[in-house]
Order: C-alpha cells, then sequence, then structure tokens
C-alpha cells in the first residue's frame, strides 16, 4: 500500500509543478520595448538584443527523419549568422512529434513568447494546422519544406522559400520527356500521404500537359515496403518510364526492386527522392533515377560550395534538401531584418516582403507577390552514384 | 496558466477518453473509436452548414448533432455483428472497421485524400471544456445508477451477470452506442478546432492514444478520463517548460513515466481518489420486492409447481451426466441435493437455472423454458442462484454486490439520475435499504463496504446468498453453500437457509453436508451417476441402505478428519 501513496503524491507534486511551469513562462509577456530594434542599416545594423526565432519541426514521429535534417540546417545556419557582427539570433527548436497537438501548442506557445519570426512545421498538413495561429496574432512564419498549394494563401504573414510542386515538377516532366522521347508511361504514387498525392496531381497534370500517355496508375502506402507485384504489373506494360510520387523510405526499395525485375528504363520521382540516402542504399540501382528538386546539390555557387563544406564537416554526412532550404531560410530572415533594422515582427514581415535576387545555397531567391519563393529549380539524374544535372 | 490550445486539447483529449471508458466499464476492449470520429469528422465537416451562414455555436451545434449520430448509427452498425466478441477478439475486429474507414476516406476524393478537409475554426477551451463537463457529467450520473452497476456487473464477471437477470447482449451494446456517440462528438470538436482533418488524424496511434488516456486515468471512476488527459497533454508541455531538449528524450521520458504510472496505480490515476460507501440504516428485516418499494414480485403458494423436469439428460460427449431425470418441486419446498462427486448435481442446477441446455427431455421452471430461453429472462422468472465456486464481482463491495442482485426488481434509474428527478433518488435509496436488509440477513451488515475480493472465504459465500436473496427470488438455488465454511459457520447457515423456508421460499439446496441437509431440508434427493437414486424425506433417506452404501458411508469418513 505504501508505494502507491508515494507514487501518487509524485504524481500530484507533478503536477501541481507543471501548472506551476506553465505559469511562469508568461512573465515576459508583452513586446514592443524596441529592445529588438537596432540602428543602422543593412550589412551595418546593429541589434543589442539577441532576435529570437523559433522552429517547430518533426524532430519525432512519422516525419522525423526530414525535422533532424532542417534542425541542422537551421542551427548550422544560425552559428554562421552568429558569427558576423550587428545581429544575434536565438534559436529555439521544438518538435510538434508529427501530431497536430503538439503542432498547435507549439506555435501557440511561440506566439504568446515574442519570437520574432516561426519556421516551420515540417509537413503541410501540419502547415495548414498550425500556421493559422501565427497568421491571426500577426508572427510571420517562413515555411521550409511545405510544398502544398494553398499555405501562403492562409494570411499575409505566411511566407516560404521551398518551391512548391507545382514550381518544379512540370519542369522535370518537360524536360524528361524531352530527354528521353517519352511516350508512354506508369505512374505509381502512396495515396495514404498528403505530400505524396498532391504530388502525384501535379505528376497527373503535367504529363497530360506534355502528351505523355499514362498507360496505368498504381497506388500504393506509405507503409509499404514490397512493390513487385505493382512493378510486375508496371513491367507488363512496358512503359518508357516510371513516374513515382513517394518518400525516400519507399524510394529505396521500390527503385531497388525495380532494377532487379529488370525495369531499366528511368525511374521520375518527386521531391521525395531527392536525398543522398537513395545512393547510399539503393546503390547502382539508383543509377538513372531522374529528380526533380528545390535544390541543385551540385551547384558550384559560392554560397553551396561553403554549405556542403561546412554541413559535411559539423554533421559527417551530406546534407539534404531539407537542410540546404532550412539553410537557406536563415539567409533569407537575416536580410529580412537587416532590411528594417529590425527584429520586430511587422518590420520582418516586411523585410520578407522585399527579398529580391537575394543568393541563397538554393541559388538566386526572389520573394514574390504571393509570398512564395521562386528561384530556379533543377532535374537531376543519378549517374554513378551521385546527382547529375539532367541535359 | 496552459494555453489555449492546450486546455482544448485536455478537454477533447479527456472526451475521446470517455468514449473508451464507455466500454471499459462494461469490460470491452474496442478499438473502433477513431474510426467513429473519423465518420463524425468528415460526416459533419461535409453536412453541417458553414458557421458563416448560420453563425458559430449553432453550426457547431449541428455538427455535433450529426457527429453523434452518426458515431451512434455506425457503432449500431458495427456493434450488432461483434457484440458476441470478447477481449481482444472484439479489439481487433473494432480495429479493422477503424482501417476500414480511415482507407475509405483516403480514397474519397470529395473528403480530400491523404491532403484532408479544411474546417473553419470554432471550439474555444470555454466549449470544448462545456462538452467535456456534460460527457462527464453523463457518466457521473451512469455509475451509481442501476444501469451503471449492471455494466459493471458485466465486465466483473459476465456470466454471473447474466444469472443476476442482466440481458447482457443489450447492455454491451448499449455501453458500444454510448461509446460511438461520444467518440463522434470528439470528432466533431477535433474537426471545428484544428483546421485541417485529415484521415491520419484517425490512425491507429489515435486509437491507442485514447485507450491510454482512458487507462492511465482509470476506467472506473468517471473522472479517471479527465486525469488521463490531463495527466498526459500536460506531460509535453512540462518537459517544454523544464527545458527538456525537443528530440527522442521527450517520448521516450512520456513512455516512461506511463509505464511508471501502470506499474504502481494499476487502477489508474483515479485509483487514488478514496471511495466513499455509505451503508444505510437498516431500517427492517423484510426482504420481499413489494416491502421494499421495489417491483413487487409474485410468488407461487405453497404446493403450487415452481419447477418440472421430465426425462431430463446431458450428455458431454460419450458422459452422461445427467440420465433421464423427474424432478417436482412445489412452492416453499426446501428440497436437498445429495449425491457423491461427479453424481451430476451441479450439470443438474446450471440446466435448472439456464446455464446449461439439456440434451433431451424438458425443463420448466416457473412458467419459462431453461435452455431455450435466454439465462437472464430464468433470472427474470424468478430463479435465483449461488455458485459452486464463488462468481462473485471481485473488484465492486459487497453492498454493490448485493445492488446488482436486485436487478430484476429494482427500477432503471439512469434517466431519471441524469435529470435529477426526486423519484431516481427515492428508487435508489430503497434499493440501498433492500441491499442492506440483505446483507444484514447473512450477517454481512458490518461489511458492506468491503470489496468482495477482500472477504474471507466464508463471507464471500454468505454474500453471494446475499446477493441471490436481493432478486427475492422464487427459486433460490444454493450450490454447496456451506463449501469450506467450519462447523459453526455451517450451522449458521444452516439455520438461515431454514429460516428462508419459513419465511415460505422455495429452495433447491445441493450441500455435501449431510447433516445440513438433513436439519434443513422437508425433502432430499439422491443422485448417483446422473440419475435419481432415491428420493424422500429425509428420515426415509437416512435409513435408505442404497443411499447408505453409495453415499453416506464414504462421505462421512472423508469428511470426519477436517
Amino acid at each position: 500500500m505504501r508505494t502507491p501513496r508515494i507514487i501518487g503524491t509524485t504524481a500530484a507534486i507533478t503536477l501541481t509543478l507543471t501548472v506551476a511551469a506553465c505559469g511562469s513562462g508568461d512573465e515576459d509577456t508583452g513586446s514592443g520595448d524596441g529592445a529588438l530594434v537596432g540602428e543602422g542599416s543593412g550589412a551595418d545594423c546593429q541589434i543589442d538584443a539577441a532576435v529570437p526565432v523559433g522552429a517547430a519541426l518533426s524532430l519525432t514521429g512519422g516525419a522525423a527523419s526530414y525535422g533532424e535534417s532542417q534542425r541542422n540546417g537551421l542551427e548550422l545556419a544560425v552559428a554562421h549568422l552568429n558569427e558576423q557582427d550587428g545581429i544575434t539570433y536565438e534559436l529555439t527548436v521544438e518538435d510538434d512529434q508529427t501530431d497536430p497537438r503538439q503542432g498547435i501548442t507549439v506555435f501557440e506557445n511561440f506566439v504568446g513568447d515574442d519570437t520574432s519570426i516561426i519556421i516551420g512545421p515540417t509537413l503541410s498538413n501540419g502547415a495548414f494546422q498550425a500556421q493559422p495561429i501565427a497568421q491571426e496574432s500577426g508572427v510571420p512564419v517562413l515555411a521550409i519544406s511545405n510544398t502544398a498549394a494553398g499555405i501562403t494563401e492562409q494570411g499575409d504573414y505566411i511566407f516560404r522559400d521551398s518551391l512548391t510542386e507545382a514550381q518544379v515538377i512540370p519542369q522535370t516532366i518537360a524536360l524528361a520527356a524531352e530527354t528521353y522521347d517519352l511516350e508512354q508511361v506508369v505512374v505509381m504514387y502512396s495515396n495514404d500521404d498528403a505530400f505524396t498525392e498532391s504530388g502525384y496531381e501535379v505528376f497527373a497534370s503535367s504529363l497530360e500537359e506534355e502528351g505523355v500517355e499514362v498507360s496505368d496508375t498504381l497506388t500504393f502506402s506509405v507503409s509499404d515496403t514490397d512493390f513487385r507485384p505493382l512493378l510486375t504489373e508496371a513491367l507488363a506494360a512496358e512503359p518508357d518510364a516510371l513516374v513515382v510520387s513517394g518518400l525516400i523510405e519507399a524510394a529505396i526499395p521500390l527503385v531497388t526492386q525495380a532494377r532487379d525485375l529488370g525495369i531499366d528504363v528511368p525511374i521520375i520521382g518527386g521531391n521525395g527522392f531527392n536525398n543522398p540516402q537513395l545512393m547510399t542504399d539503393a546503390g547502382a540501382s539508383a543509377e538513372g533515377v531522374v529528380v526533380g528538386a528545390a535544390w541543385n546539390s551540385t551547384s558550384d555557387i559560392p554560397e553551396n560550395v561553403e554549405f556542403l563544406a561546412a554541413y559535411e564537416e559539423e554533421f559527417g554526412r551530406a546534407p539534404d534538401q531539407f537542410a540546404a532550404q532550412a539553410y537557406a531560410a536563415m539567409t533569407i530572415i537575416d536580410v529580412a531584418v537587416r532590411h528594417n533594422c529590425s527584429g520586430e515582427r511587422d518590420d520582418i514581415q516586411d523585410g520578407l516582403n522585399n527579398i529580391v535576387d537575394l543568393p541563397t545555397v538554393l541559388g538566386t531567391l526572389t520573394i514574390n507577390d504571393d509570398r512564395d519563393a521562386e528561384h530556379e529549380a533543377v532535374v537531376q539524374v543519378v549517374q554513378d552514384g551521385a546527382f547529375a544535372v539532367l541535359g | 496558466m496552459p494555453g489555449d490550445a492546450t486546455l482544448v486539447f485536455i478537454a477533447i483529449g479527456g472526451i475521446f477518453a470517455f468514449s473508451f471508458y464507455a466500454v471499459l466499464v462494461a469490460g470491452q476492449l474496442s478499438l473502433g473509436q477513431a474510426g467513429f470520429a473519423a465518420i463524425a469528422a468528415f460526416g459533419s465537416a461535409s453536412l453541417a452548414p458553414a458557421p458563416s451562414e448560420v453563425g458559430e455555436i449553432p453550426a457547431l451545434l449541428i455538427a455535433v448533432a450529426i457527429g453523434m449520430s452518426v458515431g451512434a448509427l455506425a457503432s449500431i452498425v458495427l456493434g450488432l455483428p461483434t457484440m458476441h466478441l470478447r477481449g481482444v477478439f472484439l479489439a481487433i475486429a473494432t480495429l479493422g472497421f477503424a482501417e476500414a474507414v480511415r482507407i475509405l476516406i483516403i480514397n474519397t476524393e470529395s473528403l480530400g485524400g491523404a491532403q484532408g478537409m479544411s474546417v473553419p475554426k470554432v471550439v474555444t477551451p470555454a466549449i470544448a471544456w462545456v462538452f467535456l463537463v456534460l460527457v462527464a457529467y453523463w457518466f457521473w450520473r451512469q455509475g451509481p445508477s442501476r444501469y451503471g452497476r449492471a455494466l459493471a456487473a458485466i465486465r466483473e464477471d459476465e456470466l454471473a451477470a447474466r444469472a443476476m437477470g442482466i440481458d447482457v447482449g443489450r447492455h454491451r451494446l448499449q455501453a458500444f452506442v454510448t461509446s460511438g456517440a461520444v467518440a463522434g462528438l470528439y470528432g466533431v470538436l477535433w474537426a471545428y478546432f484544428v483546421r485541417l482533418i485529415a484521415p491520419e488524424d484517425f490512425s491507429f496511434t489515435t486509437a491507442i492514444d485514447g485507450l491510454v488516456t482512458a487507462v492511465v486515468g482509470g476506467s472506473t471512476l468517471f473522472v479517471g478520463p479527465i486525469l488521463g488527459s490531463v495527466f498526459l497533454t500536460l506531460v509535453p508541455d512540462l518537459q517544454r517548460a523544464i527545458g527538456i531538449d525537443a528530440g527522442w528524450i521527450r517520448p521516450f521520458l512520456a513512455s516512461l513515466l506511463l509505464l511508471l504510472v501502470i506499474l504502481f496505480l494499476p487502477g489508474g490515476l483515479a485509483g487514488l481518489i478514496p471511495r466513499r460507501v455509505r451503508m444505510p440504516a437498516i431500517t427492517g428485516t423484510d426482504l420481499g420486492s413489494a416491502v421494499a418499494g421495489l417491483d413487487p414480485r409474485r410468488h407461487p403458494a405453497a404446493g403450487e409447481q415452481v419447477v418440472r423436469l421430465r426425462g431430463l439428460s446431458k450428455d458431454y460427449g460419450g458422459v452422461h451426466a445427467v440420465r433421464d431425470v423427474d424432478l417436482e418441486v412445489t412452492g416453499g419446498e426446501i428440497v436437498g441435493l445429495i449425491g457423491p462427486n461427479g453424481a451430476g448435481k451441479t450439470t443438474l442446477v446450471n440446466m435448472i437455472s439456464g446455464l446449461v441446455r439439456g440434451t433431451s427431455g424438458t425443463v420448466e421452471v416457473l412458467g419459462v423454458r431453461p435452455g431455450r430461453t435466454a439465462v437472464h429472462r430464468i433470472a427474470a422468472a424468478g430463479v435465483s442462484r449461488t455458485f459452486q465456486h464463488s462468481r462473485l464481482f471481485p473488484r465492486l463491495t459487497a453492498l454493490e454486490n448485493t445492488l446488482v442482485g436486485s436487478h430484476v426488481v429494482a427500477r432503471p434509474t439512469f434517466l431519471r439520475r441524469l435529470l435529477w428527478l426526486p423519484s431516481a433518488r427515492h428508487d435508489e435509496r430503497q434499493a440501498l435499504q433492500h441491499a442492506a436488509r440483505c446483507l444484514e440477513r447473512v450477517g454481512l451488515a458490518d461489511k458492506g463496504a468491503v470489496v468482495a475480493s477482500a472477504l474471507s472465504y466464508g463471507d464471500q459465500r454468505r454474500l453471494e446468498i446475499a446477493r441471490a436473496l436481493a432478486a427475492d427470488p422464487s427459486l433460490l438455488i444454493l450450490d454447496e453453500p456451506a463449501a469450506g465454511m467450519n462447523r459453526v459457520e455451517a450451522e449458521q447457515l444452516s439455520d438461515l437457509i431454514g429460516a428462508l423456508g419459513r419465511d415460505g421460499l422455495t429452495i433447491l439446496l445441493i450441500e455435501h453436508n449431510v447433516g445440513m441437509v438433513m436439519r434443513t431440508c422437508t425433502r432430499i434427493v439422491v443422485l448417483n451417476f446422473g440419475e435419481v437414486l432415491a428420493t424422500g424425506t429425509p428420515e426415509e433417506i437416512a435409513g435408505n441402505p442404497e443411499v447408505v452404501e453409495a453415499y453416506l458411508g464414504s462421505a462421512e469418513t472423508e469428511e470426519e478428519p477436517r
């Protein structure tokens, strides 16, 4: 009888502490004391207080593999920015556990504790659930991986640096159709994931636009790992290429099994395929995979070369697109803050509206009137175990 | 103070946990609630008018009405074919249902597929908590009602619950439908708070979350789901507040904490709340249902037929447990049924009480046909029994056990309790008074607040009798009530049975203690190898050489050394 009572007391104390701890978070509310408004402008801008940047990323749960890359990219970027004079950034990375409840709560906390700008969340569905909270309270949001349509339509505080599928996929299909002389293809996609499903929709319309015939459309689940039955079906259609909208977890077994079955036509993937893991895990099978991407990992612009080296040194492996987009986000935010030399929310929003031809790891980037990023997309093909630009 | 979102998630998480509580109290493990919630969420989001047209609150109320109705409807559709499943089989069947719903929604283009469907945000903390309070109120009022006690009895021992006259199938389905409606409410509130509903919000993980919340909070007291939701919702908040690094360590610690709670608080957080049992002051000794203000029961007059067996047999494979038994019991008789172990005594009374169906022959008891009629109807006709091995409701108190016994004569009180009608309070008092008198009659008046499993063996046997008496039976079947009792206890019991017989109660007594049978019974039937060996008055039986040889001699020598 004694132990339960002790545990009970502990539980009661824990709950009390929780409530107390939550209570203490509110004390420093009430911005507008001007500490975030600095002097000077542009490169000379000096802001005394650290500019708080919040990031709600999926560090655990279903999307954990993306969130981890994003955190690395952000931390690397903040470390680089803080070496410069004038402005320091205080980055708080929070985990939304790939759970709408946590995403909403984390956003609410950021809104409540004077965070100047919020980055994230990782997944588009989570974005539709959490970002309106920031919009309603006038906190700027920079989405770094949401590719679904309609993200920035949620309001004038919502920006993104990630290209949508509608920006990347049509270029991919157009170039692949031209290069490989595609006449008819088989399309495969996982239909129980928001990202891959919307990717499929763009693939389908792009294929139609290019006049490529779709002889078969096959669906699978995000959790599937055995694609042999579907691939056998696809093989029977003798397509000129396979077009696949899937996540990296599906891409690796799918590509491996396709090659095993003797499918040696190009496999055209979406954003989910744009991951160095593909070459690491699928090995020779990855050869001939075509990937449309928002980030050209082989780009030799100085920003990218420096980023690749720094990331490799810090984390011991090559970055993926999620890390690159996260890194670029801090570059954009820094310029936006310096635009008005202020870390206040509305000033950052104004700054973000004035991002034009900014050199980033993603290339030269402009934020358009719809608050979406515009920069060159790249179509890559796996050659000799590495991504190379197609064409 | 926790933020708005945290407050809302505590409330709707609690409501979802209540949808699991609704069936857990009846001992059912269902994982279909995520499916009901999904149907309700997507159904109401597509059917209800937009808040911009009719106003926010009316739109939400319409959505809630739609959601709860489709949730309840879906649970009826799922419940009818699955209600006979138990334990893990029901869990798997309902889980299959929830998965089917999720996959259906993914493939329904008009619902947005995997990208989900956007829903206007209407729910505020105040709205969410109002609904939580309403749901909690429902389950608070349900607990100590006749309906609530019946569900608890089914959870504790389904067979005994049937024998006490509880229609198990109907009660289980009712609990399941309640669960469906509450899960539907959760789905609607979720939809109207998170702005975007996607099929992944109603996955297996969601169902497990709800189940864990209900179990951690405690599934036997109505505050359990709320405590569970407060606990589980605040753990991530607490971790953020004390600055534990975001990442794997947080879910790891949360799971560890969960493990500790389950290990040390098997009854959940609600187990920390002491239970208060108030024994009413006993004001009389009459155990008749009419006197107690319950539904009056008419008992057969002396000499009127109570039990009539004709050529009754029961075979188990090649074993003839009971062979061609003819037996009649009339009103006011105390019939002793004796015989060596394996003589078929228990099989015979199981056939009389409807638990076992005879292979051939007929049984007629109090105008009903056991074996062809559901067990609870036999009990409702006035047959009440104890079991050879005690089948009490172990986690219920002695008083609650006895109250369950009065199920067939008590009036339903749940709906009236919801409306707080004085008549419900009156009826509950009557039932309590009646139960207390039954306890008093068997000498357990001071043990009413003790849970059955904590009673001594002899007290458990007496409690079974009290529970059987609470039904104000026309026929009381006692299956070895004195087994394991010492001589003094057995004598007291013998006196009690005799006294009950003098009150006019018809009793069928199976007993090994031959002395007790001789003292108590008006007539004795001796079974041997499933057949009636002899029947007659105690004197006749004692003088029957066949009986003495078959049974008495050997039994006597076995019994004595104790």
